[in-house]
């Protein structure tokens, strides 16, 4: 018998399951779990026989964070209202009213990062769904039929936020999520910014925005609390700056974390921002770097090659990479995926909340231009001193991937930096060769070497 | 390049549009050079016919933002290829609400100052009439050519020849084809397929459904019933133009909802005795490929079997996707 089924029908069950299981047990049971990963963390030396240095010990905490997020998710239906939301969606206002929020993509990578995609998304490749869309989308499509899911279970949606400033597939990946959950999808349009935004770009973004908010005000049943939503959006402005500290930690020799690092403890700022947690937990990390600096520690034992990654990682190679590039002392010290949620923090306003975030969602590098990418990454390359860029072309995303041929080719003619197009996908295994992925990173760390 | 944008406020500039859908004919390696072996043949072919010199005759490319993929395209020629011609780009909204209309009107009202610079010439409100006259009538031509097509003489090869006419000819030579279509007694015999996608190439395609014993009752493309737009009639030029493009019938790329795709498609097959709907999509063509298991399922569900199939654009059809539709005429018969 579950704890439900034993309470007398007035009692809300729901709400007894959320206070039982995630309040008073799961909570204490992630805090131990996070003891006993600190305490293995303390313990652990430097292994002769691995290029890398040991992990940063805050990744039990960040751990904790996101088992928590995620164990909360399982008894929020019925206890909170919840919105799957993209992960360049404004979600501020949302997290003021008190909505618990769905990342599917994030969810899709923690399935990448599980290896548990590929048997996910052929489940809705079973279902019709081709193999040329999206990998994170057939992955939360085959999640969201199956009930296949490393998290336990995700939280039926109240409403959906699609916001079209990564990419045009969340368009048709929502509206296939609408017609399955019938529930409303709210849409936030984001014109693609070939040069700088328009007032009428910004204006049109804005009033969507607060048409959203009419939206979840209304399922939420109550108004927006300006005070909390303020404090929200000043939570989110320090969140993405402190983000962007623990990123540019690496600009230092030898980097105190790699890339593969950010792309992990990314979590808490895609899922998180906007709460104090999230403050809590990056100053915490940079308080780490700051000690790890202060004492030389790198992130590999061997530094020789500083380099860049764009696009979105690999989330199933992300440990062998690390190691395969550690052994031969590559350090991937930036990535502009990373970037993406540190960089425009100096646009987030709180004291004018919906025209900052207006300018804010519209920016993300993923919705502008190549060139605009091309300069971010020139930019990065002095800043971060780097030897050399892998440009990840991802068969799953093609707004960050097209236009990689020629950044490429001008990354290597015009900044004279070997610079590797490396085919792959973020979540398909199937889309990526070992041989000729091992191959060709070979080639590219001997034209680093012959540069040197 | 496809799918919508504002005809009128070309012809109200002096500029007239020719539409690059492939071409089928050219080869990949030009524009492979630029793109990955995962983008589609719209893009990459169009971009090898740009840069053999296929474009030569044109001042501007105009991008319409219709999908990642042409989006990536615009931003490629404008920074890293820059042709001699200008590249001219149109944020087209996803939904059909308020909001999106005034952006619109506001996005047209941009795009007129760069057709100003390109044309030299500022429309007066004479040119903008003439221009709405002229290109609402070739609206309503191809509107009519949808209605009569029970009752005309010709093939659909020679129907969709005339329909895609649209895509090169002015709006009066459009009228004018259009009009010559004889009626009478329709060549058409066995099963009603109703097709959906992007673009139906090469146009064999249709003699080979002759062949299999069916014929197009009526389709779903984006070159074609998508661009029947109802007429409107605002005094703002800007106005009457968004309100044009958001008017368009049920189109994945403008972000319609599933089910008023599948209500759609539903009512118009029925209308025109299509038993049940071909899908035929360009490779890689994600906001297609996205619908194509729901309105299998939605439609399977109200009788309308569904088949999907996907080509590469080229001049000639694979046997493999023939016997593919082949077998799917036999089901229906």
């Amino acid at each position: 018998m579950t704890t439900s089924e034993a309470l007398p029908h007035y009692v809300d069950s729901n709400r007894v399951e959320h206070f039982v299981n995630y309040e008073l047990v799961g909570k204490t049971a992630l805090r131990v779990q996070r003891w006993r990963d600190q305490w293995k963390i303390a313990r652990r030396r430097p292994r002769p026989d691995s290029p890398l240095n040991p992990p940063l010990r805050c990744v039990a905490h960040m751990k904790e964070i996101m088992s928590r997020h995620y164990l909360e998710g399982r008894y929020a239906s019925g206890v909170r209202k919840v919105a799957w939301v993209t992960s360049g969606a404004p979600t501020e206002p949302l997290q003021a009213l008190g909505y618990f929020l769905v990342y599917p993509e994030n969810h899709a990578a923690l399935c990448g990062v599980r290896r548990q995609a590929q048997s996910i998304a052929e489940e809705a490749e079973h279902a019709g769904w081709s193999r040329d869309i999206c990998s994170y989308a057939r992955t939360d499509i085959g999640a969201m039929i199956s009930g296949k899911t490393p998290a336990g279970r995700l939280p039926r949606p109240d409403m959906l936020v699609c916001c079209t400033n990564i990419c045009q597939t969340v368009l048709h990946w929502y509206r296939v999520l609408a017609d399955y959950f019938g529930c409303p999808l709210v849409l936030i349009d984001t014109p693609f910014l070939y040069q700088e935004a328009h007032d009428h770009e910004v204006a049109y973004v804005k009033r969507q925005i607060e048409d959203m908010i009419c939206v979840a005000e209304e399922i939420a049943g109550k108004p927006l609390d300006e005070r909390r939503f303020h404090d929200v959006m000043a939570n989110a402005r320090r969140g993405a700056e402190l983000w962007l500290e623990v990123l540019n930690r690496s600009q230092h020799r030898p980097a105190p974390m790699t890339a593969f690092d950010g792309f992990i403890h990314m979590g808490p700022i895609v899922d998180m921002r906007g709460e104090a947690v999230t403050v809590a937990y990056y100053e915490r990390m940079i308080a780490e770097l700051d000690e790890r600096i202060e004492r030389g520690i790198g992130a590999i034992k061997e530094e020789r090659y500083r380099v860049l990654w764009d696009n979105l990682p690999i989330w199933f190679k992300i440990g062998e990479f690390s190691k395969w590039l550690g052994e031969r002392g590559v350090n991937v010290v930036a990535s502009t995926y990373t970037y993406a949620w540190g960089e425009l923090a100096p646009m987030i306003d709180p004291e004018h909340p919906l025209d900052s975030m207006a300018r804010v969602y519209l920016h993300p590098i993923l919705n502008r231009s190549s060139g605009h990418k091309l300069d971010s990454m020139k930019k990065m390359v002095e800043e971060f001193e780097l030897d050399g860029v892998i440009l990840h072309s991802d068969r799953s995303c093609k707004p960050y991937s097209l236009g990689q041929i020629d950044q490429r080719d001008r990354l290597v003619k015009k900044l004279g930096v070997p610079a590797l197009l490396l085919e792959a996908d973020h979540n398909d295994p199937r889309d990526y060769s070992d041989e000729q992925g091992s191959n060709r990173l070979e080639a590219f760390v001997e034209m680093m070497e012959a540069q040197a | 390049m496809p799918i919508h944008y504002p005809r009128a406020m070309l012809r109200a500039h002096r500029l007239h549009p020719i539409e690059i859908w492939g071409p089928p004919y050219v080869a990949r390696h030009e524009g492979s050079r630029h793109f990955q072996a995962y983008t589609c043949d719209i893009v990459v072919k169009a971009t090898s016919f740009l840069r053999s010199g296929g474009l030569d005759v044109a001042r501007a490319i105009f991008v319409p933002h219709t999908c990642d993929a042409l989006q990536g395209m615009a931003s490629v020629l404008g920074d890293f290829l820059r042709p001699d011609q200008r590249v001219l780009t149109l944020y087209l909204p996803r939904g059909r609400r308020a909001s999106d209309r005034d952006f619109l009107r506001r996005e047209l009202e941009r795009l007129a100052r760069s057709l100003v610079e390109l044309s030299g010439h500022q429309p007066s409100s004479e040119d903008w009439d003439e221009a709405f006259q002229a290109e609402d009538a070739a609206d309503s031509a191809l509107a009519d050519l949808y209605r009569r097509r029970a009752r005309l003489a010709v093939s659909d090869r020679d129907f969709y020849t005339v329909v895609r006419s649209r895509e090169y000819l002015t709006a009066e030579q459009f009228c004018e084809q259009a009009a010559l279509l004889p009626e009478g007694d329709a060549p058409r015999r066995g099963v009603g397929l109703m097709i959906s996608g992007i673009v139906a190439e090469p146009l064999e395609l249709f003699d080979q459904i002759e062949d299999m014993g069916a014929h197009v009752a009526g389709d779903d493309l984006a070159c074609g019933f998508r661009r029947v737009y109802s007429p409107s009639s605002e005094n703002d030029p800007f106005e009457r133009a968004a309100n044009r493009l958001l008017t368009s019938p049920p189109d994945p790329t403008c972000g319609t909802p599933i089910q008023a795709r599948v209500d759609t498609l539903q009512t118009r097959m029925r209308a025109v005795g299509a038993r049940g709907l071909l899908i035929y999509d360009p490779k890689f063509c994600e906001p297609e490929l996205f619908d194509v298991p729901l309105l299998r399922k939605h439609l399977g569900e109200a009788g309308f079997p569904v088949l999907h199939v996907e080509f590469e654009m080229g001049e000639t059809l694979p046997y493999q996707t023939l016997s593919r539709i082949e077998a799917f005429v036999e089901t229906l018969s």
